[in-house]
């Protein structure tokens, strides 16, 4: 449905965060003291390793619990994953990587035409909320697959999913309705 | 027919006026305070005649609850007809500063009942849940008011009250219509004061924010701000002279929003009208939306550079050209040297190159070299561009021997410069090579093994280039170093941190130590209570239940055991003072908690805040400031505003001592109890945590 225009719809990720566990107590000062790339923060209690290869920062708890950002697949967040816990083990920790899982995926998209937000949060009211006082997008909210999606005039959308199916998804669910209150661009 | 459950007799007296149900035979009493529909007139003082009974309404409190069974249910009703209560004056008192009329307040309140009743008010603070029904009632007329206006009134930021707002919306499902900016023009016009022409003035106003709306200016902008553009073109055009700084004190948006929207209105065609025509004709087309051209200037930019670019290329290679034929044609001019000289040319070269390596990287075989110096001819113009520009002649006589050579004789150190920005823009082949040359120099020095560790049962180290990640980690002489570095920048922490645990281990020793509670809770009224008893009646007495309960009887059965307890303060080897005046000083603390509950809600709250944004709340808790304390405000700001530089956590539960000292010398002068003071400043200390040295200065501030 979405490419079912002359041109295809180009779905960019920009962002994919995901979590797993080393199943195993990290001494963060040993990791901060010998890790080239890192930035320790006793305050909080984490560490911050980013790694070169895929674009990634990982940030390192004691409990052994890893947040990965910054990658730009789901493929790409595992790679890096594993190269996290590959260093780390390499460190000397017992490690055994266990329970990944894709939290959040960050996709923009830019629509051939601009869009009138005040008509499209009149045709899907209580789903799409509008407030200009407060942020320049329509925010519009896809229970069911749990998508939200921020809509600008301009045209480009941004959307957040728990992974990169559903934002597909909610993109083809979205564009007829954003089709409607189209305005096209003149060139 | 009813039966007593006693005897069983049938013959039951029911009084009406008395409202109970008696067995005449056994005389039982089967039910009492029946619910009456009589209406009986009593005489009151001064011969005036009132009738007997309470008004109960149907939300309202109920006033005179059934005791003893009705325990736990009257409590919950009257706590949820003092928090409509509480929340209805504060309605009136925020809508009459707004000037919004009794049918929006009401209709704010009936919001409000139903929020409440959804339980939404959990956890959110209550001025925020007002603001919100409020503003929700402001959508739904259409009166123009902002959000700001609120948040202004508030002093709180805006976005967290946009945040309070959009959740009751959606959970009340209410669906406030979009704002209109037309709606904002008779407000602000009002307050620009046009005098006789203000309606003109609005008119035209008007039409500028349809046009504007027309080009698509007002999509996703604050529509105060599209309405100061308009108001001050249309008061240009009606010839006032009204300033960009009088527009933005009335419209509440800054300089450069403002002149942002006049150059966009600018770029469209209506600009180009003259007034009467404006007035009178309206243009068919519509623009694009700002920023959306904005975007394509911006691409268009772009590509302008990179063609520029390319040309620069082409120009620079044609010029190199030329200077690389001058050069050779100078060469051959020039006088060879000779003899000893030719000696002396020769040995250079590889001087130079050992400097080169040197200077370059330290302990690199001399196959990188060779692998520079190939990288290096990749970008021969470029260097030559450089080298020329540079205008050394000598080194440049030096560099003319060969291809190769060149690179070398314009000078180690510049050399080692040039190689790095070289090396920066070389393409992945170059740095491949290096990094093979990387691996084989860790290899070299740190001798160590591929591990292959088994323990990772589940870890595919499929894809992983285990030498790339062997770079991810350190050597010993460099976490030395890093070691050193950390310690030395993190210096204070590690003190703060020492000094923690001394502290932690001394009040072990003492016997006083107690698990920290960063979030000093309410709970901490009913702490300590030795026995059951006397925690049963200081929740009474806090809460004000019953008037039927005599207190002193309670306290009597229990007074035997209060001598031991430590107060409402956590333990503390405080002197115990004798029964009776413990008990009164307790009670006048509790009247005190009772009356600094809203503001201790405030500390446990902003101390709460404290553990995940201390510095939002340096600000916030400056600004929070209830308006009980109006007159406190200065004071405290006074003594909080130098305190900044002071890590945040200090500052925010110093603050909320100081509130509860400040609330607690107000009814302390009331009262004229100097050692409650005292005894409150060391309590409320323990509350919040210990600061050793901070205990003093607080003490010393109070006394003095």
């Amino acid at each position: 449905m979405d490419s079912s225009n002359d041109e295809a719809l180009d779905i960019i990720i920009t962002n994919v965060v995901a979590t797993f566990r080393v199943r195993c107590h990290l001494n963060l000062r040993t990791i901060a003291l010998e890790g080239n790339n890192v930035i320790y923060k006793p305050e909080v209690g984490k560490v911050l390793m980013k790694l070169r290869k895929p674009k990634i920062t990982a940030s390192i708890w004691s409990s052994g619990k890893i947040i990965c950002t910054g990658a730009t697949s789901e493929d790409d967040a595992k790679l890096g994953a594993r190269r996290l816990a590959r260093v780390l083990q390499k460190m000397g920790f017992r490690v055994r990587f266990s329970a990944f899982k894709v939290v959040n995926v960050l996709a923009v998209c830019s629509m051939p035409f601009a869009i009138h937000l005040i008509d499209f949060t009149k045709n899907n009211r209580p789903i799409a909320s509008y407030e200009p006082e407060l942020h320049p997008a329509a925010t519009y909210r896809i229970k069911h697959i749990k998508a939200t999606i921020q809509v600008f005039s301009t045209g480009s959308i941004t959307l957040t999913g728990p992974n990169v199916q559903n934002v597909a998804t909610a993109v083809e669910q979205v564009y007829p309705l954003l089709f409607e209150c189209r305005k096209p661009l003149r060139k | 027919m009813r039966f007593c459950k006693t005897c069983g007799g049938g013959d039951i007296d029911v009084d009406q006026a008395r409202g109970s149900a008696v067995c005449t035979s056994c005389g039982s009493v089967l039910e009492d305070n029946i619910i009456v529909s009589e209406v009986q007139f009593v005489e009151g003082t001064g011969g005036v005649s009132s009738a007997v009974g309470q008004f109960v309404s149907a939300d309202g409190p109920v006033k005179a609850p059934l005791l003893g069974s009705g325990f736990h249910t009257s409590v919950g009703k009257e706590s949820r007809a003092q928090t409509l209560q509480a929340g209805k004056r504060q309605i009136q008192q925020l809508g009459s500063q707004l000037q919004l009329n009794q049918h929006c307040l009401d209709t704010a309140f009936n919001f409000f009942k139903m929020v409440v009743s959804k339980h939404l008010t959990r956890g959110r603070k209550t001025e925020h849940v007002i603001a919100a029904c409020l503003y929700l009632v402001c959508r739904t007329e259409g009166t123009p008011h902002m959000l700001l206006d609120l948040s202004d009134l508030l002093q709180v930021n805006v976005y967290i009250l946009g945040k309070t707002f959009l959740l009751l919306a959606r959970e009340l499902c209410i669906n406030a219509p979009a704002i209109d900016p037309c709606l904002y023009i008779p407000r602000f016009a009002h307050m620009l004061e046009f005098g006789v022409q203000t309606h003109e003035v609005s008119m035209t106003a008007l039409r500028l924010v349809q046009r504007m709306k027309r080009d698509w200016m007002h999509t996703g902008r604050r529509p105060s701000g599209l309405c100061g553009a308009a108001l001050l073109v249309a008061a240009r055009m009606h010839k006032f002279r009204r300033t960009v700084k009088d527009v933005i004190g009335v419209v509440k948006v800054c300089q450069t929003t403002l002149r942002k929207r006049l150059t966009e209105f600018e770029d469209t065609p209506t600009s180009q009208l003259t007034i009467d025509e404006f007035m009178k004709v309206d243009l068919e087309q519509e623009c694009d939306p700002p920023s959306f051209t904005a975007s394509k200037h911006k691409a268009k930019m772009q590509q302008l550079e990179h063609e520029l670019a390319r040309k620069l290329d082409e120009v620079e290679g044609e010029i190199s050209c030329y200077k690389d034929e001058i050069e050779s044609e100078l060469e051959k001019s020039r006088p060879k040297l000779r003899g000893i000289y030719a000696a002396y040319a020769k040995e250079i070269d590889p001087e130079d190159a050992e400097v080169l390596s040197l200077t370059s990287e330290p302990e690199v075989p001399e196959v990188e070299e060779a692998e520079l110096q190939a990288a290096a001819q990749h970008l021969t113009q470029n260097f030559l561009s450089q080298v020329i520009q540079e205008e050394d002649g000598q080194k440049a006589d030096d560099s003319e021997q060969g291809a190769g050579p060149e690179n070398e004789g314009a000078g180690p150190q510049r050399q080692a410069a040039s190689l790095a920005v070289i090396l920066g823009k070389l393409p992945s082949a170059a740095s491949l090579t290096l990094q093979q040359t990387f691996q084989t120099f860790d290899e070299e020095t740190q001798g160590k093994p591929d591990d292959e560790q088994s323990e990772s049962g589940e870890l595919d180290l499929k894809d992983i280039d285990d030498q790339e990640i062997d770079k991810y980690i350190l050597n010993d002489q460099e976490v030395e170093v890093k070691t050193e570095l950390w310690m030395k920048q993190n210096a204070e922490y590690l003190k703060e941190q020492k000094e923690k645990e001394e502290r932690i281990r001394k009040e072990k020793e003492q016997g006083t130590y107690k698990e920290k509670p960063k979030k000093s809770k309410r709970k901490k009224d009913q702490v300590a209570a030795s026995t059951a008893g006397e925690a049963i009646e200081r929740m009474l007495e806090k809460k004000k239940i019953s008037s039927k309960i005599n207190y002193d009887v309670l306290r009597d059965l229990n007074s035997r055991g209060t001598g031991s307890g430590g107060g409402s303060s956590p333990s503390r080897s405080s002197p115990d003072p004798p029964d009776n005046p413990a008990a009164e000083k307790r009670l006048n603390r509790r009247r005190r908690r009772k009356a600094s509950d809203a503001n201790r809600e405030l500390a446990a709250n902003t101390s709460i805040m404290s553990k995940r944004v201390r510095l939002l709340l340096s600000s916030t808790s400056k600004k929070k400031i209830p308006a009980l304390q109006a007159g406190n405000a200065i004071t405290m700001s006074t003594d909080a505003s130098p305190e900044p530089e002071v890590s945040c956590p200090p500052a925010a539960p110093h603050f909320v001592d100081k509130e509860q000292q400040e609330e607690e010398e107000e009814e302390e002068e009331e009262e004229q109890e100097l050692q409650e003071v005292e005894e409150e400043c060391v309590s409320a200390l323990q509350l919040v945590g210990d600061y050793g040295c901070e205990e003093e200065e607080m003490s010393f501030d109070l006394q003095g």
